[in-house]
């Protein structure tokens, strides 16, 4: 998995690439929660490159969730691919996160 | 934790099970991702079954091949088993006063899908099979999951596939059960009790019909609107409670499966086939950490 932060205006985006498992989630976590404690609170993850994700990584979102909307943000998804929006359909999570077709749309969410 | 799971347990690899949840003769997309994961030498340490998922869960537990476990389930599964009536569940449904209605009802006759399942599995008990097995059904006067860990086949099977309204609660012991996907759909939990690390989980949802024309295909819409909610709460529940990594997969049908679409079975173990080789890459990946002692 390889990530990368980019700010956009008020957002950070997060681009997510390859597979986020068991092996791969603790980085993902500690990168968005690095974030959220910077105070950015408002955070794309950008997943066109994202091509899997286990139970281990839909608990790195989970977590991320709570923490930014604790805080008055929110993890937005973006570009969400069919094999892995299966999965979040499956666990619940497209029933609280939201999720736009791409990065331009998920940014321009937070208004 | 059963004592043989925590004999099995006793080292540092990771035990991997598979789930293969309810899904009608969908499940037979199980026997494609068995083709995958034993052309990759993966060891299996545990099947959960629940509902028609039991069925492919004992048929690769007890070490049957692919060629064996479809031809078994070509003879077992036809339209012929829910084509007689239990007219006196339905006598006792339409006059409850005068017949005595009780938790027995059910709207087929089960006769012939027990003397297939007593063809099929004779004896066997879930205890004795190669790889350790767990089937689940449904307690019917509480509504709790039931974990069969042991006893016999023939039993589990049937009670976990008691489909409410059609087929009658089964009763062992003192206990009446039905259909396993009442409480769990795709009990993951079960791998998880029993100390699975990594979980393959193979889940189907029920299909909404595509046209309500009679009461039984409004009760089937209801009973699917209701299995793939649960579905989702339940898988959503154990994926995000607990640390075993679970490797969902979801088949896509290149064609619509109906109830006793056996001819499909090719297909279908075609596409679970499928379905098995895209999660191949993460599996391999984390067999392969834990090899390197990650």
């Amino acid at each position: 998995m390889e990530l990368s932060v980019k700010p956009a205006g008020n957002v950070v985006v997060v681009e997510i690439r390859g597979s986020v498992d068991g092996l791969t989630a603790d980085k993902l976590l500690q990168t968005l929660t690095e974030q959220v404690q910077a105070g950015h609170v408002r955070l794309v993850a950008d997943c066109a490159g994202l091509d899997y994700t286990s139970s281990a990584g839909l608990r790195a979102l989970l977590g991320t969730v709570k923490q930014a909307r604790q805080k008055g943000g929110d993890l937005r998804l973006a570009a969400v691919r069919a094999p892995v929006l299966k999965v979040l359909e499956l666990s619940g999570f497209t029933s609280i996160l939201k999720y736009f077709p791409d990065v331009k749309d998920a940014t321009a969410s937070f208004g | 934790m059963s004592p043989d799971s925590a004999s099995r347990s006793s080292g540092n690899r990771r035990r991997v099970a598979v789930v293969i949840g309810s899904g009608s003769v969908k499940c037979a997309a199980s026997l494609g991702l068995i083709n995958v994961l034993r052309r990759e030498g993966i060891e299996i340490d545990m099947l959960v079954g629940c509902s028609a998922g039991c069925l492919y869960a004992t048929l690769i537990a007890s070490g049957r091949s692919v060629a064996e476990a479809t031809d078994m389930t070509r003879r077992l599964w036809t339209s012929e088993i829910t084509a007689r009536r239990d007219h006196k569940s339905i006598l006792r449904a339409l006059l409850p006063g005068m017949m005595g209605f009780d938790a027995s009802f059910g709207l087929r006759d089960d006769s012939l899908i027990m003397e297939r399942l007593r063809a099929a599995f004779s004896d066997e008990r879930i205890e004795r099979m190669q790889i350790p097995l767990h089937l689940a059904a449904t307690d019917f006067a509480n509504g709790n999951q039931v974990v069969f860990s042991s006893g016999s086949v023939v039993d589990a099977i049937r009670a976990s596939m008691a489909l409410p309204f059609m087929f009658s609660p089964w009763r062992i012991g003192d206990s009446l059960y039905i259909d396993g996907y009442m409480s769990d759909p795709l009990p993951v939990g079960v791998a998880m009790k029993e100390g699975a690390d990594i979980i393959v989980a193979m889940g189907f949802e029920s299909p909404y019909q595509e046209r309500i024309n009679s009461p039984g295909r409004f009760a089937f819409q209801v009973s699917s609107i209701l299995s793939n909610n649960l579905l989702k709460s339940q898988f959503s529940f154990h994926g995000l409670a607990h640390h075993a990594e679970v490797i969902p997969i979801l088949p896509e049908f290149r064609q619509r499966i109906r109830l006793f679409d056996t001819e499909k079975i090719p297909a279908i173990i075609e596409d679970g086939e499928r379905a098995a080789e895209l999660q191949l890459p993460y599996l391999l990946r984390l067999l392969e950490a834990e090899e390197q002692g990650h």
